[in-house]
């Protein structure tokens, strides 16, 4: 293939050294470099937010970022939410509020949320339905996302 | 995905001089919201892609500069919105902002791509236009300011030399008060590509600007000086024969699949009508949603 | 009766909510989907396709691309067995690969398999594909056009006497004379439906890897068994030599029912003798399953005080190129298509017409969805011409429960009424409501199962913990979940000690399949009996235990009930398994058995039944539908997991507001996809929702499944697009036929109201007096609609 380049960044808190293709997305590093398959590929056009990581902070679709793009950032995944195994409350109350349902899109769902959370910590229904607009979900879990970030924002155990 | 050869210069000579060696072989990646879809699906092949973002003349930041704001080249649309400075002297373009994609394509996509794209639908483009936003290019022939009403060509094209980049948006500081406002139609509420963008600003002497988009090749920027489109006393007939011919460049192409040209054009009155109503409140210091 | 059905069971688990059985794993990111999985030495598979809907292949040119560093194979017709095998549920009509002509966007004509995606993706690029395009049929007129070329050859027809039209079938339905009956007023009228897709977030997904003297294929399918079946069938093998791996589809909604490109994977794997792996993109989903469009024809007859007299019914459904199970969809989507009434005569024509576009195939509703449309719009405007209220007009016409709505089929199994009064009380329906805005309401009945065959296994460990093995798929509508609850709460379990096993047909027992909404009836009853068996297996063991007659033992709720005293299930499984351990093996079988000579091969197991009723607020300047309220209320006997079911009937809503307000196939005139992906085909959002959204459930405990229970979750979609329309027409006035209700296709209406208002200088639409609901008419003040401009 053509010449690769080489990065170094830090997934979930730990650092990485990689050669990447030019071609490379974030979101194929993550998945087949580093077989962090929570991620999910879906639209592929930053449409769907099943590809939902942060990156430096800011929530992106890993789909729409190069690899190369990426050198000495910060990224964290879906698997990064719960590194010890104990679940964040958001991730409680997505299972509590059955807010879960294929499953597909939720670690994208879970990404934007604690992001929104993160940036606004009691939203209105309003915004966590425009935080979240860009996370798609066929099952339609929509009403119950909200409900889960609600709750979470209001820290219901 | 087609392949490229990734570029990352650190100053902005150097990127002047890969631009200079490669023209219109090489393309620019900002946010890359744009670019890597043109990527991924082969309608842009470049052979060389020139990553901006780690040019140290080029960081995401908005500068004072005298009676201008200058929006850096880097600067992504929740930059914009965080800005408080956007936010109150330039409500239409934050409006603008907000409407652009999801919160993670807000966080990449930024204002000079969404420029330089020169899709007809550009949501920024509109409030650009009434601010009178200036474009900076930089090319190892010098730096040229372009105004935005002389940027835009057709669909995808812009009057940029293919040695030529973007490093900056630049805006005139209101020195008077305006009411302005950016109105949109999608066909869902969720995010979505506009059929028809418009925004328009008032000043305290009646003078309307109005900016639209999505229906022709270009956005188009009208001015109506007579003061009589924000004229409160005015007839609604004296209003809509304004309209009239302030929208008679509008010409939405009837091979769109987002929507008629037929109700482009009726969206783009509408819309019309009631930008000028909601500028007017808020020229007066009122709150009035878009 | 839910309580007496639930006071038999224990722990209080099954009615209650617990977290979703495999939920940790899905918000940890830990889940395993097709995609996410590779094989050791797999090959990387793309798929060839030209951008033409229908061409003549004239020749393919691998030899650039099989140059391609890493390309291990370009795999034309030419290497498959000749003549190319076909495969279908239905019609063994579609070739591997497309044999001579492709018949539509998106058909592949050839396929690379390559060390690398890129490497593949660059040889797909070098495939040069020599093709002259044909005129292709994407309309329902056109296929119907006696000069239209047909779409299936003639000679692959044999005998069948539609063989040289584009109608695939004809399904012909009714009882009672027509003619006999005294109808006060006909109303007759057509409407549209568009063609729509899954859009599943999970994109389907394939791998195929030689096995010794078998194959193991790993797929996103929702019914592994059939597609056992399938592949066994071409490839020759035995049935037990065809492994079928199937995790947890994300997202199935009827889009994966079917074998896709399965036999193809299959056949290149056995060929490079290497696992290869295909996971297709967004855009080449859509080319894979789609929805039946749909024109239907509704006359109904109705006496002055609201009777109906007849429904005569002409449904015609655009299938694709290739049948797919999309016959069957037409057969049993059209049969009720006079929904749960009692009607004194009925007359049902439906026709499955092929065209040049994606095959269509089973969908959330199996083509009931089409049919509700139109009847439901059809029932609105008979209301409004005479005056009455719909709603009245319904309740005066819907089966009782018990009664026979159609001859020879199952009887109203609910108290249907119940739900709409349920709906119409919770909208408000008959109160006072602010101008310019307006309420609709609709019903929804589709068929369960017609015939089915579950078996499951419960193995009730050493230490009382317990393994449920079911064939079912679960896509998210929870069946995991519900089978755990049962079996934790029949052998007394903490839910957590419960794991079901699925998606495997080398080891777990045979399922028909995973659709109709039958998993909870079905397989949850074999559950049940498995459960119930190893409880039998526990009151022999007790009696020899305590030596006593094995009549005075009773288990239940993880009880063991003797005449003296009571002992935790445990306890005597310890006791009764000695020193060896080991375990008890209960099996449980459920059968819906075919009916000879029924229309359909069997009755209707249950009926899905909803009413959903909502409040509008229409811009009249902009076509905009503002949905201020929502109610959905299904009919579900009971609810084992209610959590679930009231996120299956939200998403079923929310799924039925996309075809209702903004999702369809736009084609260009050469019948290509010109909206193909996520930028183009709108679905909604988390901010397309109705303002306020309520699901309610009406649980008579009068389901066939495991303590009441009936099937839930396709019933919510069906009268979303009759109900909004419905309130559209009260709000404004105009009636809008076709969908989806866009804002341009709304503006349109409005338009042209004003344009025959102004024409005619009348009051609006002549109405009968009596009604208030339909009474208001004309224009309605403006208001301005909140949100965006």
């Amino acid at each position: 293939m053509g010449e690769t380049i080489q990065i170094v960044v830090t997934v979930n808190g730990r650092r990485r050294a990689l050669d990447v293709e030019p071609t490379a997305t974030l979101l194929d590093l993550l998945r087949d470099d580093l077989g962090l398959t929570g991620s999910k590929a879906c639209c592929l056009v930053g449409e769907c937010g099943a590809c939902t990581v942060r990156l430096n902070g800011r929530i992106v679709d890993s789909c729409l970022v190069l690899a190369a793009e990426v050198d000495g950032g910060e990224v964290m995944t879906i698997e990064g939410l719960a590194p010890d195994g104990r679940l964040t409350a958001l991730q409680e109350r997505f299972l509590d509020h059955g807010a879960v349902q294929c499953g597909y899109c939720t670690p994208g769902q879970l990404m934007a949320a604690t992001d929104l959370l993160a940036r606004i910590p009691h939203p209105t229904v309003a915004e966590v339905e425009e935080g979240l607009a860009g996370n798609l979900c066929r099952c339609g879990c929509y009403v119950q996302i909200t409900e889960a970030v609600l709750a979470a924002a209001e820290g219901e155990r | 995905m087609h392949r490229f050869v990734y570029e990352r210069p650190e100053a902005l000579a150097d990127a002047v001089e890969l631009f200079a060696r490669h023209g219109a072989a090489a393309r620019p990646l900002a946010g890359g919201t744009d670019l890597i879809i043109g990527l991924r699906d082969g309608s842009a092949r470049p052979a060389v892609v020139v990553d901006l973002k780690r040019i140290a003349e080029l960081p995401p930041t908005i500068e004072e500069q005298g009676s201008w704001l200058r929006i850096s080249a880097t600067v992504v649309m929740s930059d914009l919105l965080a800005d408080a400075r956007i936010r109150h002297e330039f409500p239409a373009l934050a409006e603008a902002a907000a409407a652009v994609g999801s919160v993670q394509i807000r966080n990449r996509a930024t204002v000079a791509g969404n420029i330089c794209n020169a899709s007809p639908a550009a949501d920024t483009a509109p409030p650009l236009l009434v601010y009178g936003a200036v474009v900076v290019a930089v090319s190892d022939a010098g730096t040229r300011r372009i105004p935005l009403t002389d940027f835009f060509v057709r669909s995808g094209v812009t009057t940029l030399r293919s040695d030529e980049f973007v490093t900056a948006i630049e805006l005139p500081r209101p020195s008077a008060p305006l009411g302005a406002v950016h109105l949109r139609r999608t066909r869902r509420r969720g995010h979505d590509l506009a059929s028809v963008t418009l925004s328009c600003a008032i000043d305290r002497d009646g003078v309307t600007r109005l900016a639209y988009g999505s229906v022709g090749p270009r956005p188009i920027l009208v001015v109506d000086e007579s003061g009589r489109l924000a004229d409160r006393g005015a007839s609604d007939t004296v209003k809509e024969a304004i309209l009239d011919r302030l929208f008679s460049a509008a010409s939405p192409s009837p091979r769109s699949m987002r929507a008629s040209p037929e109700y482009r054009l009726a969206m783009l009155r509408v819309l019309g009508r009631r930008a000028v109503r909601v500028a007017l409140v808020r020229l007066d210091g009122g709150v009035q949603d878009g | 009766m839910r309580a007496e059905a639930l006071s038999q069971v224990g722990l209080g688990r099954v009615g209650h909510s617990p977290q979703r059985v495999g939920g940790r794993t899905r918000v940890t990111g830990e889940q395993r989907y097709v995609g996410d999985i590779h094989l050791a030495d797999e090959l990387q598979v793309k798929l060839v396709t030209i951008p033409a809907a229908r061409a003549r292949i004239v020749a393919i040119d691998a030899a650039a691309a099989q140059a391609v560093p890493g390309v291990r194979l370009v795999f034309t017709p030419a290497d498959l067995p000749q003549p190319v095998p076909r495969f279908g549920p239905q019609f063994a009509d579609r070739p591997v690969l497309a044999v001579g002509e492709t018949k539509y966007h998106g058909e592949p004509v050839a396929a690379v398999a390559a060390e690398t995606v890129e490497a593949a993706e660059e040889a797909v690029r070098l495939v040069q594909v020599h093709y002259e395009e044909l005129p292709a049929l994407v309309t329902i007129g056109a296929a119907l056009d006696p000069a239209a070329p047909l779409v299936q050859d003639p000679s692959s027809r044999p005998g069948d006497p539609l063989a040289h039209t584009n109608v695939l079938r004809e399904h012909r339905y009714g009882w009672g004379d027509l003619d006999a009956q005294a109808a006060e007023l006909v109303v007759d009228h057509r409407y549209r439906f568009p063609m729509v897709t899954h859009f599943a977030i999970e994109p389907h997904a394939f791998l195929a890897a030689p096995d010794g003297s078998g194959i193991v294929v790993w797929s996103t399918i929702q019914h592994p068994y059939w597609l056992q079946r399938m592949l066994a069938k071409l490839l020759g093998l035995p049935l037990a030599k065809v492994r079928v791996i199937a995790p947890d589809p994300g997202g199935g909604f009827g889009g994966k029912q079917h074998t896709k490109y399965e036999p193809l994977l299959a056949f290149m794997a056995l060929r490079v003798g290497r696992p290869v792996r295909l996971v297709l993109s967004l855009e080449e989903s859509f080319q894979a399953a789609r929805r039946a469009a749909a024109e239907v024809q509704v006359r109904t007859g109705v006496c002055r005080d609201g009777t109906l007299v007849f429904q005569e019914i002409a449904a015609d459904y655009l299938i694709g190129a290739y049948a797919d199970i999309a016959d069957r969809v037409v057969g049993k989507g059209s049969y009720i298509a006079c929904g749960p009434y009692r009607l004194p005569a009925v007359r049902i024509v439906a026709r499955a017409i092929l065209s040049h576009t994606v095959p269509s195939t089973a969908f959330r509703g199996f083509g009931t969805p089409q049919v509700i449309w139109a009847v439901e719009s059809n029932i609105d405007e008979v209301a409004r011409r005479l005056g009455l209220d719909p709603l009245e007009l319904r309740l005066k016409n819907v089966a009782r429960k018990g009664e026979v709505f159609i001859p020879g089929d199952t009887p109203a199994d609910g108290d249907w009424a119940e739900s709409l009064r349920k709906a119409a009380e919770a909208i408000g329906w008959g109160t006072p409501r602010a101008p310019g805005r307006g309420r609709g309401i609709a019903l929804g009945i589709k068929l369960g199962p017609t015939t089915g065959l579950s078996y499951a296994t419960v193995r009730l460990l050493a230490d009382g913990s317990v393994i449920v093995s079911a064939g079912t798929s679960d896509m998210g509508q929870g069946a995991r979940t519900v089978f755990a609850q049962i079996a934790a709460d029949e052998l007394g379990a903490p839910l957590d000690w419960v794991t079901v096993v699925m998606g495997d047909t080398a080891v777990v027992p045979y399922d028909q399949q995973t659709s109709a909404s039958r998993s909870t009836v079905l397989m949850g009853s074999a559950v049940l009996r498995a459960c119930r068996d190893v409880q039998a297996q526990l009151r022999a063991m007790a009696a020899r235990l305590y030596e006593i007659d094995e009549a005075a033992v009773e288990v239940t709720r993880g009880i063991v009930r003797l005449p003296q005293r009571e002992l935790p299930i445990s306890v005597v499984l310890s006791e009764g398994l000695g020193p060896l351990g080991g375990e008890l093996i209960g099996t449980g079988e459920a059968r819906k058995e075919p009916v000879p000579g029924h229309p359909l091969g069997g009755t209707a197991a249950f009926y899905d039944f909803n009413c959903t009723a909502a409040e509008v607020e229409v811009d009249e300047d902009t076509g905009d539908v503002t949905i201020l309220r929502y109610v959905s209320v299904s009919d579900v006997g009971t609810a084992i997991n209610p959590l679930q079911v009231h996120a299956q009937d939200a998403g079923a809503a929310i799924m039925g507001l996309g075809h209702t307000l903004m999702e369809q196939y736009i084609f260009d005139e050469a019948g290509r996809i010109r909206n193909l992906g996520a930028i183009d085909y709108r679905i909604p959002t988390s901010m397309d929702l109705p303002r306020a959204f309520e699901t309610l459930l009406v649980e008579n405990g009068d389901g066939p499944g495991p303590y009441g229970a009936k099937g839930i979750s396709e019933g919510a979609l069906l009268p979303v697009a009759p109900a909004i329309a419905a309130a559209i027409r009260d709000g404004t006035g105009v009636a809008i036929r076709e969908l989806p209700l866009t804002p341009e296709r709304v503006w349109r209406a409005l338009r042209e109201r004003d344009a025959a208002e102004t024409a005619s200088d009348v009051q609006g639409v002549p109405l009968a007096e009596g009604f208030p609901m339909a009474a208001r008419h004309g224009k309605p003040s403006r208001r301005r609609q909140h949100g965006q401009g």
